[in-house]
């Protein structure tokens, strides 16, 4: 489906903007609710994260010493801006992308890893340990996973012969499922973008237990606010990405909903299932094994296609 | 910890305080901090986060840094070592934020009142908005302090 509207409404409000941020909100709520009941717990109430982002909002911003106040304030507002154009390029609510070109999957990708570097970035800003210890692991965690997801996302463009996501999108409506052509791509893909977001097990990086909060131990009120509707919203993004690359595009609302639910539900229960890697045994992990089976998958869809036709 | 508007009351200045006492009584994130206790509130308190009465349905989170903490849950008497470390925290947490006294040490010293090594209660170091009483007390009295205290936030 296409959207006839003019550019300003689909950066402010559809796609793009509010509609970005409130359904980046219900997704958070849905991913906690779903780990909630799989804790036998009752879980949040369904207003909670638009709670939590209005108390922060209206919260004092501290600006400790020894940070650069330039930083401090600008990087928040870069993450969720980078984070909120990546959006034009996926079909987001199963409505082609609002823009596309040959090469946006790759923008996607580095839009999306532009969050987790201010992230790292805000927190080597401060002098505070916790906050540099928690800088260094999200660094750390971006240059092992990434390789890997991207080698994953590979699999669908080198399928579809694109790089454009609409034209990967359009192609997985009209071809089988990729999940079934490309198993261990779809595999890498997701747990990929559960390290994107850390979450657990991927959580090292904030991990309450030994470095308080990570790289945002010193972000309070608003920079704290943004961040985290900056993750909501890679959450969504990244959901749309992988069902429209992996489960057979979206083509519809309707499509786009049951898909990432489902989705949503495999990560929620992955999240409940495992418990908390350390720093090198994820870095291990990705390397050792995450790389290797993205490169196998790739090998796999090239000898595929140089057989295929012999057949 | 008033933080009544000073700004003449426009029609929107009200709908945005009622937003914002909405949003302050929902989304409670506390710190918790042992000032001397024997243990006893402390363990209480864990109990209280546990699955079993799960905090999380009133929008209570633990947090571990005082910077993302709305609510200072102190336990115990306040011993002379940990006088400056209590008040640090409480300086480190942005505004608006509250302090709940849990265990009856907190409130008066308790079995510790008296002691050479003690300043005395919770509310001699901070201001303190809410007391629950019990040694310890039980989560169930716990999660009545905390309500209690976010009813009282609510706008008369
Ligand atoms: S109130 Fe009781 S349980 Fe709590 S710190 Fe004092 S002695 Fe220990």
């Amino acid at each position: 489906m296409n959207l006839p509207l003019p550019s300003i409404i689909l950066l402010l409000f559809f796609p793009g903007g509010l509609f970005l941020i409130a359904s980046g909100l219900v997704y958070q709520w849905a991913d906690r609710k779903l780990v909630a009941r799989f804790q036998n717990r009752i879980g949040p109430r369904w207003f909670q994260p638009l709670a939590d982002v209005f108390k922060l909002l209206a919260k004092e911003e501290i600006v400790p010493t020894g940070a650069i106040k330039g930083l401090f304030h600008g990087l928040p507002i870069v993450a969720l801006a980078s984070a909120l154009t990546a959006a034009l390029y996926v079909p987001l609510a199963g409505f082609n992308a609002s823009y596309s070109f040959q090469g946006d999957l790759i923008v996607v990708f580095y839009l999306l890893s532009v969050l987790t570097i201010c992230i790292g970035l805000a927190g080597a800003n401060n002098i505070s340990r916790f906050s540099i210890i928690g800088a260094t692991r999200t660094l750390t965690q971006i240059f092992s996973y990434e390789a890997p997801f991207l080698l994953a996302l590979l699999g669908p463009a080198i399928a579809a012969g694109s790089w454009s996501i609409s034209k990967i999108n359009i192609y997985a409506q009209e071809n089988v499922w990729l999940i079934l052509a490309q198993p261990i791509g779809f595999v890498v893909a997701l747990i990929g973008l559960m390290g994107k977001l850390e979450l657990p097990p991927f959580d090292a990086p904030e991990a309450e237990t030994e470095i308080v909060a990570g790289a945002l131990t010193e972000y309070s009120g608003r920079g704290l606010a943004l961040f985290r509707i900056g993750k909501d919203v890679e959450l969504v993004i990244g959901l749309t990405l992988i069902s429209a690359l992996y489960l057979g595009g979206l083509a519809n609302p309707l499509d786009f909903l049951w898909k990432t639910v489902v989705l949503l539900l495999v990560t929620a229960g992955l999240q409940a299932l495992f418990a908390r890697l350390r720093i090198d045994q994820t870095v291990g992990m990705w390397w050792r094994v995450g790389a290797l089976l993205g490169l196998l998958q790739l090998l796999a869809i090239i000898l595929g296609r140089l057989i295929g036709p012999l057949f | 910890m008033d933080m009544a508007v000073k700004t003449p009351s426009s029609p929107m200045q009200k709908v945005m305080d009622g937003l914002r006492a909405w949003a302050r009584i929902n989304s409670p994130w506390v710190i918790h901090y042992n000032s001397g206790s024997c243990n006893g509130c402390d363990i209480e308190i864990l109990a209280t986060l546990t699955p079993r009465y799960d905090l999380e349905r009133f929008g209570v989170k633990l947090q571990g840094s005082p910077r993302h903490a709305d609510v200072l849950i102190a336990t115990g008497p306040v011993t002379r070592q940990s006088r400056e470390r209590l008040l640090r925290i409480y300086e480190q947490m942005p505004d608006p934020k509250f302090v709940v006294a849990v265990g009856s040490c907190g409130l008066s010293g308790g079995v510790f009142h008296g002691c050479y090594n003690i300043v005395g209660s919770i509310d001699e170091v901070l201001p303190v908005s809410a007391y629950i009483p019990g040694c310890p007390p039980r989560p169930e009295a716990i999660i009545q302090g905390v309500v209690a205290l976010l009813q009282s936030l609510k706008p008369q």
